[in-house]
C-alpha cells in the first residue's frame, strides 16, 4: 500500500506488502483469515501457518470463509505445514473451492488436513 | 556393463499395427511376458482398444490397471506425471510395464504437436529407470508424418508380426524442437498486460472474460488456478511482466500468457515433486486441470496457451 518500488526486474516485481488479515478464533484454537492467498500475500500466509503450528495441539482450526482465492503455493504451504505437525490435524473450514481441488490433485491421502464446508 | 545396468534400463518401443488382429496379438503378448516376470502392469489406450485388450486377456486381465487414454491423457501434457510416473512411482523396486497409446487418428492438428512432444519427452523422463513402455501406432489410420515422428521418438520399433529393431531415426530432441512452434493469437482476442502489482487484477480479468465467454463452475475455478500459476511464473521467472489473452474457438475456451522469459527445461511441469517439496507444481497444475497445453519458448520469450473444453 503506497510503498515505493522499482517496476520490472527479475523476481523483484511482486509487491510483498499486501497482508492477509489473520485473527485468532475466540472459541477454539486457530485462526480466521480474510483476503486472497496468492503470491502477493504469501509471506503473511506462511507467517500465519508457522505461528499456528507453533501453538498447535491436537486440532487447530482455520476458518477460511472470507478467503476468496488460494493458489497452488498457498495450498502447498498448508499441506507441508500439516505434514510436519508432530500430531493431530488442521481442520479447514469453508475454504475457497481451489483448496480441495489442489489437495486432491497433489495430496489425495493427507489425513492431517480435514476440510469442512461450514 | 553389468547386468544391473541392463536391468535398470528404460525400454521404449513403438508398435506399428495394421489391424485389430495385430493389435491384440502384440499387446497381449507384451502383457503375458510381463505377467511371467511378475511385473506390475498398466494399459492406457483409447476406450475401444482397451476393450479389445481386456477381452483378449480374459481372466489374465486381473491385476492390470486399465485407463481410457482419451480421458486420462486428454491433455498429453499430463500423461508423464499423472499416468506413467504415477503408476511407475507407485510400484518402486522392480520393472513396471505399461502400454501407452497417446496418439490416435482423432487427435486434432492443435493437439498433435503436444502429443509428439510428449512422446519425445518420455525418453528424458524415464532415462535410467526400470520401466518398459510400449506405444501402439495405427499404421493404417495415422499420417506418414505422424509415423515418421514415432520413429524419432522411440529408440525401438516393432512391426505387427513382433519383429523388433532399433530405430535408425531415433532423435527425440529434434521432435521437441520441431513442435516448439510459434503460437499466433487472434487479433480480436481480449488481452491484458500485467506486472507484479497486477497479479490479482489480471486473474480477476481472466475470470470475468472467461465467464462472459461461457465458462462456469469447476471449469472457471480451474481457469483461475491456471491463470494464477502462469501469471505468477511470468512475474517471478519470466522477466517481471507479461500479457494474458482470452478468446474462444468452437467448443472451447483458449487462454494464453506470454512473457519475456525462456523455459529452458523441456520437462518443466512433468516431474512429480516429492510430497514435502515446496515448489514445482505450478505448470503441472496447468497440465492437470486443462484439456490441452501448447507451449512456445525461445530466447525472446515464452507463450503458454491452454484450452478448456466448454
Amino acid at each position: 500500500m503506497g510503498a515505493r518500488r522499482a517496476k520490472g526486474g527479475w523476481g523483484a516485481a511482486v509487491p510483498q506488502n499486501t497482508a492477509l488479515e489473520v485473527n485468532p478464533l475466540s472459541d477454539r484454537p486457530g485462526i480466521r483469515v480474510h483476503g486472497e492467498i496468492s503470491e502477493v500475500t504469501r509471506p503473511s500466509w506462511e507467517r500465519a501457518l508457522t505461528e499456528l503450528s507453533r501453538h498447535h495441539q491436537d486440532v487447530s482450526y482455520l476458518e477460511l470463509s472470507e478467503v476468496a482465492f488460494v493458489d497452488v503455493a498457498g495450498v502447498t504451504a498448508l499441506a507441508v505445514t500439516a505434514m510436519d505437525l508432530a500430531d493431530g490435524r488442521f481442520v479447514i473450514e469453508a475454504p475457497p473451492p481451489q483448496l480441495s481441488r489442489v489437495l486432491e490433485l497433489f495430496w489425495p491421502d493427507l489425513d492431517r488436513i480435514e476440510v469442512t464446508s461450514g | 556393463m553389468t547386468s544391473e545396468t541392463t536391468d535398470g534400463a528404460f525400454v521404449h518401443p513403438a508398435l506399428f499395427y495394421r489391424d485389430e488382429h495385430e493389435y491384440v496379438r502384440r499387446t497381449a503378448a507384451f502383457l503375458t511376458e510381463g505377467r511371467a516376470h511378475g511385473e506390475p502392469m498398466a494399459v492406457a489406450v483409447p476406450g475401444p482398444n482397451l476393450e479389445l485388450i481386456r477381452t483378449a486377456l480374459g481372466a489374465d486381465a486381473e491385476g492390470i490397471l486399465f485407463l481410457d487414454m482419451t480421458e486420462a491423457g486428454r491433455n498429453p501434457g499430463r500423461i508423464i506425471p499423472r499416468v506413467l510416473r504415477g503408476f511407475a512411482d507407485a510400484h518402486p523396486g522392480g520393472r513396471v510395464r505399461i502400454i501407452g497409446e497417446p496418439v490416435w487418428a482423432g487427435r486434432s492438428e492443435t493437439e498433435y504437436p503436444a502429443c509428439a512432444q510428449h512422446e519425445a519427452l518420455i525418453n528424458a523422463a524415464f532415462e535410467g529407470r526400470a520401466v518398459t513402455i510400449l506405444c501402439p501406432y495405427d499404421e493404417t489410420a495415422l499420417t506418414p508424418e505422424v509415423l515418421a515422428d514415432a520413429r524419432a521418438t522411440h529408440p525401438l520399433v516393432m512391426d505387427g508380426d513382433g519383429r523388433q529393431e532399433a530405430s535408425d531415426a531415433y532423435d527425440w530432441r529434434a521432435v521437441v524442437d520441431r513442435y516448439n512452434q510459434p503460437l499466433v493469437r487472434p487479433a480480436d482476442a481480449s488481452a491484458f498486460s500485467f506486472g507484479g502489482q497486477d497479479l490479482p487484477k489480471v486473474r480477476h480479468y481472466a475470470v470475468a472474460r472467461a465467464s462472459e465467454l461461457g465458462a462456469a463452475g469447476a471449469r472457471l475455478m480451474d481457469l483461475e488456478l491456471a491463470v494464477a500459476e502462469l501469471t505468477t511464473n511470468s512475474v517471478v521467472h519470466g522477466g517481471g511482466s507479461g500479457t494474458l489473452a482470452v478468446w474462444t474457438e468452437p467448443g472451447r475456451l483458449v487462454c494464453e500468457v506470454h512473457d519475456g522469459g525462456r523455459l529452458p527445461d523441456p520437462l518443466a511441469g512433468r516431474r512429480p515433486p516429492e510430497p514435502g517439496q515446496i515448489g514445482g507444481r505450478g505448470l503441472m497444475l496447468v497440465h492437470y486441470v486443462t484439456d490441452l497445453v501448447r507451449l512456445h519458448t525461445t530466447a525472446e520469450g515464452t507463450t503458454v496457451r491452454f484450452y478448456l473444453d466448454l
